[in-house]
C-alpha cells in the first residue's frame, strides 16, 4: 500500500509538470485550432536554454527568467515566421509546418548542444527524499509541482482577468466575432506561441533537473497528446487534469504491467489507454461535442 | 484533357485510354526502356542503390497519397504497416520456409489487416481523433508488437533485427541478389503499383473515396457507404504499405524495427505535401525530390568533413533540419507541391507558342 501510495504521489507530481506542458497545448489549439506536433521542441528550447544560463553561473531562478525571456522571443519568431502564412490554410498543411518546425529545431538544439545528455551541475534542488510517514517523496518532483502549479495559477489569472487574456478566451470562442469587436487576431496568436513557449519552457527546464537533458526529451511533445485527448481538446483544466492523469498513468504501468512485458510499457501505455478512452468517449471528459451539420 | 488538333475517338476504349497518341506511346515506351535497360546497364552500384531508396520511398508514400489525398484521412503512422508487412514476409519466410512470393502476399495481407484494425475508430471519430489513432498504432505496433514480440521470435540478436540470406528472395528461376536485381524488381513493383491506383481512382471505389474527401456528409446524403469505404482505404493502403516493406526487405535482406519510427511516418507525409497532394505523380516527385536533396547534402558535408572536423557526426541533424525547412518552406510558397509546377510547365509546353 505505501508502494501504491507512493507511486501515484509521484505520478500526480510528474503529472503537474506534464499538465504545464498540455496546458502550452491546448492554448494554441483552443485559441488558433493548430493541431501542434512541435511542443517537444519547445519544452527543449525552454530546457537547454535555461541549462545554458544555469551553467553560465547564474543562479536557478534567474535562469529561469532570462530562459522565459528567451521563449518570448522564439515564440514571437516562430508565430511571424512559420505560423502567420498558414492562417486559413488545410489542416493537414498546418500540422505538417509544425512538423517541420519540430524537425528543424531538434536540429538546431541538436547542434548548438550535442547529443549527450547534460545535467545541472551543482544540482538545483535537495537530492535527498522527503519523509511524510513511511512515504518518501523526491523533492526535486515536489518543488518542481510546485513550480508548475504557480506558474499554472498565474496563466490562469492571466486568462480570466486581463484584458489580453480575455481577448484570448473571447478568440477562442468565436474568432469571427472576436475580430469584429476590434480583437485583432494576429497579436492574440502571437500571444498564445510566448504563453506556450513559456509554459512548455518552465517545464522543460523542471525536466532537466529530474532526468537531465538530452534529445529524447522531446518525445514528451507526443506525450502529452493522449493527456488532451483524455482531458478534451477545446479545455484548459481538461488538459491540466489530462496531464495528471497522464503521469499517474505512466507511473502506474511502469510499476505494475512493465514486468510482464520484455521491454517496458511506460511510453506505450498511456496511448492505448488514450485509445480505449476515444473508443468510449470521443470528446474526452471535459471537450466540447461537436455535431456537424450541413 | 488536351489533345493535338485532328486526334478524335470513335469508340469509348479508346477516348479512356491512358496514352492517347502515337507520341505519348513513343515517349512511354522509351521512359520504360530507359528505366529498364539504360539505368541497369550504365548506372553505378552506389547511384543505383539511391534509386532502390527513391523507389521505396515511393512505394511507402503510395498508400499515403491514397489515405490523404484521396480519402482525406490524415494518418501519422504509416510505418507501421509497412513495417509489419515486412516482419510478415520476413517470418514466414524464416520461421517456415514459404516461397518468396507468397510470403510476400503475405506481408500484404497482414499489413492490410493491420491498417485495417487501427482504422476501424474511424468509424466514431475523424479529423484530429484520427490522426492520434494512426499515432497509436505507429507506437503500439513498432515499438512494442514489431520490437518486443515478432523481433525475437527469430531467436537471435538483440532489438528485433531479422536477417534472411540474400539468395532466399527467387521469383521461379531469377534470384533477386544484386543491386541490380533489386533497381529491376523495384522497377517492377512501382509500375504495377502505379497502374493500380491510376486505375483505382477510375473506378467507383475511388470515385467513392473522392467524395469522401471533399465532403463526407455530402457523399454520405449520397448513398456512399463511408464505413466501408474508409475502411477500404486502409486496408488497400496498409497492402500498399505492406508491398513497400516486403521490398525493404528485398532490398537490404535485413529488417530492424528501427527503420520503421515514427519519424518515417512524418517523412512520407512531408514527402506526399512535397510532392502534391491528391496527385498521382505527387508522391513520385517527392520522394525524388526529398532524397535527392538528402543526397546533395551528403555530397555537400563530405569534402567538408576534411575542413570541418565533426561536421559527419552531425550529418544527421542537418538533414533533419534540411528536411524540416524544406517541409515548411515548400508549404508556405509552393502549397501545391511539385506537381503542380510539373502540370503548369507541361501546360506551357504544350500550349507554346500561344499560351491562351
Amino acid at each position: 500500500m505505501v508502494h501504491f501510495t507512493e507511486i501515484v504521489i509521484t505520478g500526480l507530481l510528474v503529472g503537474g509538470i506534464y499538465a504545464a506542458i498540455a496546458l502550452g497545448w491546448a492554448i494554441i489549439f483552443k485559441t488558433s485550432g493548430v493541431i501542434n506536433l512541435a511542443t517537444g521542441e519547445l519544452t527543449m528550447i525552454g530546457g537547454y536554454t535555461c541549462f545554458a544560463l544555469y551553467s553560465f553561473g547564474l543562479p536557478f531562478i534567474a535562469a529561469l527568467l532570462g530562459m522565459l525571456v528567451i521563449a518570448i522571443l522564439v515564440g514571437i519568431l516562430t508565430e511571424r515566421l512559420w505560423l502567420r502564412p498558414m492562417i486559413g490554410e488545410p489542416v493537414l498543411s498546418v500540422i505538417m509546418v509544425t512538423v517541420g518546425i519540430s524537425f528543424a529545431y531538434k536540429a538546431i538544439v541538436a547542434l548548438i548542444w550535442g547529443a549527450d545528455t547534460r545535467v545541472f551541475s551543482p544540482p538545483v534542488f535537495p537530492l535527498e527524499p522527503l519523509m511524510l510517514g513511511p512515504i518518501h517523496i523526491s523533492q526535486v518532483f515536489l518543488y518542481s509541482f510546485l513550480v508548475a502549479g504557480i506558474m499554472m495559477a498565474v496563466l490562469i489569472y492571466f486568462f480570466q482577468r486581463t484584458r489580453t487574456g480575455l481577448a484570448m478566451q473571447a478568440t477562442a470562442d468565436d474568432e469571427m466575432a472576436a475580430r469584429s469587436m476590434g480583437i485583432p487576431a494576429s497579436s492574440v496568436y502571437r500571444w498564445t506561441w510566448i504563453i506556450a513557449f513559456m509554459s512548455c519552457g518552465i517545464a522543460g527546464a523542471l525536466l532537466g533537473n529530474i532526468n537531465g537533458l538530452n534529445i529524447s526529451i522531446s518525445y514528451l511533445g507526443l506525450l502529452v497528446l493522449p493527456a488532451v485527448v483524455i482531458g478534451g481538446m477545446n479545455s484548459i483544466p481538461g488538459a491540466v487534469a489530462g496531464g495528471l492523469i497522464i503521469g499517474v498513468l505512466e507511473n502506474l504501468g511502469d510499476a505494475y504491467i512493465s514486468p510482464f512485458f520484455p521491454g517496458g510499457v511506460k511510453t506505450t501505455f498511456p496511448f492505448l489507454v488514450m485509445l480505449i478512452i476515444m473508443l468510449w468517449k470521443p470528446y474526452g471528459f471535459w471537450g466540447w461535442i461537436k455535431i456537424e451539420r450541413m | 484533357m488536351k489533345l493535338p488538333t485532328g486526334v478524335h475517338f470513335d469508340n469509348y476504349e479508346a477516348d479512356h485510354a491512358w496514352w492517347k497518341t502515337r507520341f505519348v506511346w513513343i515517349r512511354m515506351v522509351l521512359l520504360l526502356f530507359v528505366l529498364l535497360w539504360v539505368i541497369p546497364q550504365f548506372v553505378g552500384d552506389y547511384w543505383l542503390s539511391f534509386l532502390n531508396m527513391v523507389g521505396y520511398t515511393i512505394l511507402g508514400a503510395a498508400g499515403v497519397q491514397l489515405l490523404i489525398g484521396y480519402t482525406g484521412l490524415i494518418t501519422l503512422g504509416h510505418a507501421a504497416p509497412i513495417g509489419f508487412g515486412a516482419f510478415a514476409c520476413a517470418l514466414s519466410m524464416y520461421l517456415f520456409n514459404i516461397p518468396y512470393l507468397l510470403s510476400f502476399l503475405i506481408g500484404m495481407i497482414a499489413a492490410g489487416l493491420l491498417s485495417l484494425l487501427f482504422g476501424l475508430p474511424c468509424v466514431r471519430v475523424k479529423g484530429f481523433y484520427l490522426i492520434m489513432t494512426t499515432m497509436a498504432m505507429q507506437f503500439i505496433t513498432v515499438d512494442v508488437i514489431l520490437t518486443q514480440f515478432l523481433g525475437p521470435l527469430a531467436g537471435k540478436g538483440r532489438g528485433g533485427v531479422l536477417a534472411i540470406e540474400p539468395g532466399m528472395f527467387s521469383i521461379g528461376p531469377w534470384v533477386i541478389y544484386s543491386v541490380k536485381d533489386a533497381y529491376i524488381w523495384m522497377i517492377i513493383i512501382c509500375i504495377i503499383v502505379q497502374v493500380f491506383m491510376a486505375n483505382l481512382m477510375r473506378t467507383r471505389v475511388g470515385r467513392a473515396w473522392m467524395a469522401i474527401r471533399d465532403n463526407d456528409i455530402a457523399a454520405e446524403a449520397l448513398g456512399v457507404n463511408i464505413v466501408y469505404y474508409k475502411l477500404l482505404a486502409f486496408f488497400i493502403a496498409g497492402a500498399l504499405g505492406g508491398v513497400a516493406g516486403c521490398y525493404w526487405l528485398t532490398n537490404l535482406s535485413i529488417v530492424s524495427p528501427e527503420h520503421f519510427m515514427f519519424p518515417w511516418s512524418l517523412w512520407l507525409v512531408g514527402v506526399i505535401l512535397i510532392g502534391g497532394v491528391g496527385s498521382l505523380y505527387g508522391h513520385i516527385f517527392g520522394a525524388i525530390f526529398m532524397t535527392g536533396v538528402l543526397e546533395v547534402v551528403k555530397l555537400v558535408l563530405v569534402p567538408l568533413a576534411d575542413i570541418i572536423p565533426g561536421t559527419m557526426e552531425k550529418f544527421l541533424y542537418i538533414k533533419d533540419l534540411v528536411f524540416g525547412l524544406a517541409i515548411i518552406l515548400f508549404l508556405i510558397f509552393e502549397p501545391n507541391g511539385i506537381s503542380y509546377r510539373w502540370w503548369q510547365i507541361k501546360n506551357y509546353i504544350h500550349l507554346w507558342p500561344f499560351s491562351y
